[in-house]
């Protein structure tokens, strides 16, 4: 595809129109333009660009450019932006830390388990931490302008990127779950592993049980079934818990994700901005519905009170007057 | 390569070596051009947090200097001036103006002059000047579409103006394809020649350095034809999907519109889509759209129960998910040792039936749930709004009369059905309009009296008919005005080959028409597109067969055009084609157009 670059004629204009410009402000006595110090403070391409001060001087209207902080809240999207990198690091790490867990070793690997628990505990709590100051980019109040767009748009963006990166580790998880109960069941119909966990809770069980007039053999096997289930059920809790985290965090994230290939994907239809305002209205429609409904039971809790409190004034009238 | 591809790179081009957050600005025309093609999301990839219009950047004064301007607009002189503005009280930290067509020196020079703070890094040029909704087919987008249709004398400058409009465009495709091709125009229309000239003038003349492209062994060829040829097409009934949904409800800029609709059902799921009250039809991003945009009605019915049918399987299993999950918060509520056998039992049996690992894929899934969902939703409502509005609108009839008029013979039987049609009161006032227009334009010659007859009865039915209009269309697309052989009667080869068609039966009657591009393409692509009717511009002329065929329509194309396109190149035969328009019409954009020129004729006739 062809292109064609003007940007050279474009700058021998415009130095062509500086230089006409120069002699004439001469003229005028006025303090000489100093355009180079805007153009070397621009040259910095980071998006915090720095504070040059803003010296008002007599002919404020030809100073040098000033570029001022960018606003408070972009602090907040680059601290997310950084956790992110850390997490896509931290997932490397786990990934390494899985294939070294599965491999086949003497001896239990419980050290191995431990840092891979300790890799998963600190991705979920980056991821967590990130969720939590991505609502702080929410704009408070005001209508739709260009500010409160931007960081919407940010926050869509860094949004993606989370639901995206927990997706990642909950799939990694549920692999390596998988691949670690293959390994376990082969040697024993029991997963070795967990029945160390539930060596604890023996204990406090046993005079329980033998309350309940079981002969040894049989509560010899409904231990061991209770172990079994004790196991289980905290593995499910374990799946469920994280499956839980995932799901608050992606229920979260999923009212700021953008659903590819829909009509809030077009960047002409954003332009509109049509969504803020539907998704508001919609908003406004089930608030006012509630409020009606509530409105009704409030009316009828407070017509029912004062009808208790005339029945009550009637019957102390009755008995003062008989 | 396809369109689609390079108005991408275009972009990607832009916004690749700009590193930080960028703003993007864009017209109101080149806004068209990027929405089409890229979405919101890629753009937040790239860090682009926010577009914006070019009227409303001038509108604040807040200073955003944390961000990079990245400007994408057409070189027309108002941009130029609101850039000038813009650059005197910058706003942002830097600004990267490219703009999508080729700049006067004039305009460098305004624009350098009152950047005195030099914020301008770069100026370029990237010719992404053209709405490429499909691989194969481009627009233009024109608003005052209905110039073409009067001589030059009526209005000169507004026709030069759309004259510049299409030349750029047409410009634009081929420095995005780097080729340079040989033009041909067709002889009997004006604008058509002019236009040819102009641009054989631009890259042949006046920029001739920017399009000296590499010789490739057979120039490709610009062939600049008239809609007024085929006013056929663009008045049938469509019943393809792409087609059908733009003549029925209206696509602009592969977007539906679902407002036009009247009423809209109250399902849960249609609700929650509908809610936004447009949808995006695009064959990038929809595969089911993509492999059904050119089947006929009664295969998308089917193809669309069976993607139904399949989402409510998947849709079944997390409804299960959903009520064992609560099944089981609910038991977790007791934690009494009696129950521990309980749950031990639930367990098993829920390990049995793997149910941990069904909800964390439900839970993975969930996403590609939900867009299935959307989609499903989507299509649905389309195609049970089109179904309401061919049984309203009693189609079915009307259609099988338009598809005999376009293809058949016998002017009697003819006759007969559109008076019958005309006096069927569900028949609509637009229908009728587009039955008289297609009997008139097939039997122009014959029986001059049922043709008045029509006229009258058409006249008497419609009250809001504006008088003459198919009598302006006759004189402007009539049997003299036209080149190519619209109904198959001109010559004996095609007389034959109508016969023999209607001797092997067709497989559909409703979608049997082809229209005249087909036989242009055909003649193309056999080396026998006759001189006579197509001359060259200047003294260049091509050498054998070409390999890329550019056609534009000046006047717009239709959706079934475009499919015929797609499928012509779907056969390989050696030769890629690509059509563009000025517009992209469906019946009522074309008498709309028709009735906008036919007013403006009168009263400049009336000034005359």
């Amino acid at each position: 595809m062809a292109t064609r670059n003007r940007t050279t004629v474009y700058r021998k204009h415009r130095d062509a129109c500086k230089s006409a410009r120069a002699p004439l402000s001469d003229s005028f006595g006025g303090p000489v333009i100093e355009m180079v110090s805007g153009s070397f403070a621009r040259s910095n391409h980071s998006s915090y660009a720095p504070l040059s001060t803003n010296d008002p001087g007599p002919s404020s209207s030809n100073d040098a450019f000033t570029i001022g902080l960018p606003p408070a809240w972009v602090d907040d999207s680059e601290e997310i932006t950084f956790n992110i990198q850390k997490v896509r690091e931290k997932m490397g790490e786990l990934a390494k830390a899985h294939s070294k867990a599965l491999m086949p070793t003497f001896g239990d690997n419980k050290g191995d388990q431990r840092a891979v628990e300790m890799i998963t505990h600190e991705i979920t709590d980056l991821l967590r931490k990130s969720e939590k100051r991505l609502h702080n980019l929410s704009t408070r109040g005001g209508g739709p302008s260009e500010e409160s767009n931007l960081r919407k748009n940010v926050q869509r963006s860094l949004a993606t990127d989370l639901q995206s990166l927990s997706m990642e580790l909950r799939r990694k998880q549920s692999t390596y779950l998988k691949r670690l109960q293959q390994q376990k069941e082969g040697q024993d119909g029991v997963d070795l592993e967990f029945n160390m966990n539930g060596k604890m809770s023996r204990m406090d069980e046993d005079e329980e049980l033998g309350g309940m007039g079981f002969d040894e053999h049989q509560t010899v096997t409904l231990k061991e079934g209770q172990h079994v289930s004790a196991e289980r059920e905290r593995e499910i809790q374990q799946v469920l818990g994280s499956v839980n985290d995932l799901a608050q965090i992606m229920k979260d994230l999923s009212a700021l994700v953008i659903d590819q290939g829909t009509i809030v994907d077009r960047i002409d239809y954003n332009i509109q901005n049509v969504s803020t305002s539907v998704g508001e209205g919609y908003k406004q429609l089930q608030k006012a519905e509630r409020t009606q409904r509530e409105g009704a039971m409030v009316k009828c809790a407070m017509i029912l009170l004062i009808l208790c409190f005339i029945m009550i004034v009637l019957l102390i009238l009755k008995n003062v007057l008989f | 390569m396809a369109l689609v591809t390079s108005v991408r790179d275009y972009i990607n081009r832009m916004l690749q070596d700009i590193s930080g957050m960028k703003v993007l600005i864009l017209d109101s025309e080149t806004v068209s051009n990027v929405s089409i093609v890229y979405s919101q999301s890629e753009l937040l990839q790239k860090e682009v947090f926010l577009v914006e219009m070019i009227d409303s950047i001038s509108a604040s004064n807040e200073s955003m200097s944390h961000l990079k301007a990245v400007y994408f607009v057409r070189p027309t002189s108002e941009n130029v001036q609101k850039l000038r503005h813009q650059l005197a009280n910058p706003r942002f930290g830097e600004y990267h103006l490219f703009f999508s067509n080729l700049l006067k020196d004039t305009q460098i020079h305004i624009l350098a002059d009152s950047d005195e703070q030099e914020v301008v890094q770069q100026v370029q040029e990237f010719y992404a000047d053209f709405v490429a909704g499909d691989p194969y087919h481009f627009t233009l987008n024109m608003a005052a579409n209905h110039l073409y249709m009067l001589p030059a004398v009526v209005d000169p400058s507004g026709l030069q103006r759309y004259s510049d409009r299409v030349v750029d465009g047409i410009a634009a495709v081929f420095l995005a394809l780097k080729r340079r091709p040989v033009i041909r125009y067709q002889r009997t229309s004006d604008t058509a020649k002019r236009i040819a000239q102009e641009t054989a003038k631009l890259m042949y003349q006046q920029e001739s350095g920017l399009f000296d492209f590499r010789r490739t062994e057979s120039s490709p060829l610009l062939l600049v034809i008239d809609r007024r040829d085929d006013p056929v097409t663009p008045l049938l009934n469509q019943w393809t999907y792409q087609a059908m949904v733009h003549e029925l409800i209206g696509l602009q800029d592969n977007k539906v519109d679902l407002r036009a609709i009247g009423s809209l059902p109250k399902d849960q799921q249609v609700v929650s889509l509908l809610q936004y009250r447009e949808v995006v039809l695009s064959s990038e991003q929809d595969a089911f759209f993509k492999s059904n945009m050119y089947e006929n009605f009664g295969d998308i019915g089917m193809n669309i129960k069976r993607m139904v049918d399949d989402f409510q399987q998947v849709a079944k299993s997390n409804q299960n998910i959903q009520t064992v999950g609560t099944n089981i918060a609910s038991l977790k509520l007791y934690s009494c040792k009696d129950v521990q056998l309980l749950v031990l039992v639930t367990v098993i049996i829920c390990e049995c039936f793997g149910f941990t690992e069904d909800m964390a894929r439900f839970v993975d899934n969930y996403p590609e749930y939900k867009k299935m969902q959307g989609n499903v939703s989507k299509h649905v409502t389309l195609v049970t709004e089109m179904s309401k509005l061919v049984e309203a609108r009693k189609l079915m009839l009307v259609s099988q009369t338009e598809q005999d008029l376009a293809c058949n013979g016998g002017q009697g039987a003819a006759y007969e059905a559109v008076t019958d049609l005309l006096n069927n009161e569900s028949v609509s006032d637009i229908d009728r309009l587009r039955l008289v227009m297609l009997y008139a334009l097939r039997y122009e010659k014959e029986n001059p009296v049922q043709l008045m007859q029509l006229f009258n009865k058409l006249a008497s039915r419609s009250p809001k008919y504006k008088q003459g209009l198919v009598q302006f269309l006759l004189k402007q697309a009539g049997v003299e005005k036209r080149t190519g052989d619209l109904f198959g009667n001109r010559d004996l080869l095609n007389i034959a080959r109508n016969m023999a068609r209607g001797l092997k039966g067709v497989e559909n009657v409703y979608t049997q028409h082809q229209p005249l591009l087909f036989q242009t393409m055909e003649s193309i692509t056999r080396g026998r597109l006759r001189d006579v009717d197509y001359p060259f511009v200047g003294d260049h002329f091509q050498q054998g067969r070409p390999q890329e065929v550019v056609i534009f329509m000046v006047g717009g194309t239709t959706y079934e055009e475009s499919r015929c396109v797609a499928l012509q190149n779907s056969t390989n035969s050696g030769i890629r084609f690509i059509l563009g328009g000025t517009a992209v019409l469906n019946s009522k954009r074309f008498l709309m157009d028709l009735e906008e020129a036919q007013r403006i004729s009168r009263s400049g006739s009336h000034m005359v």
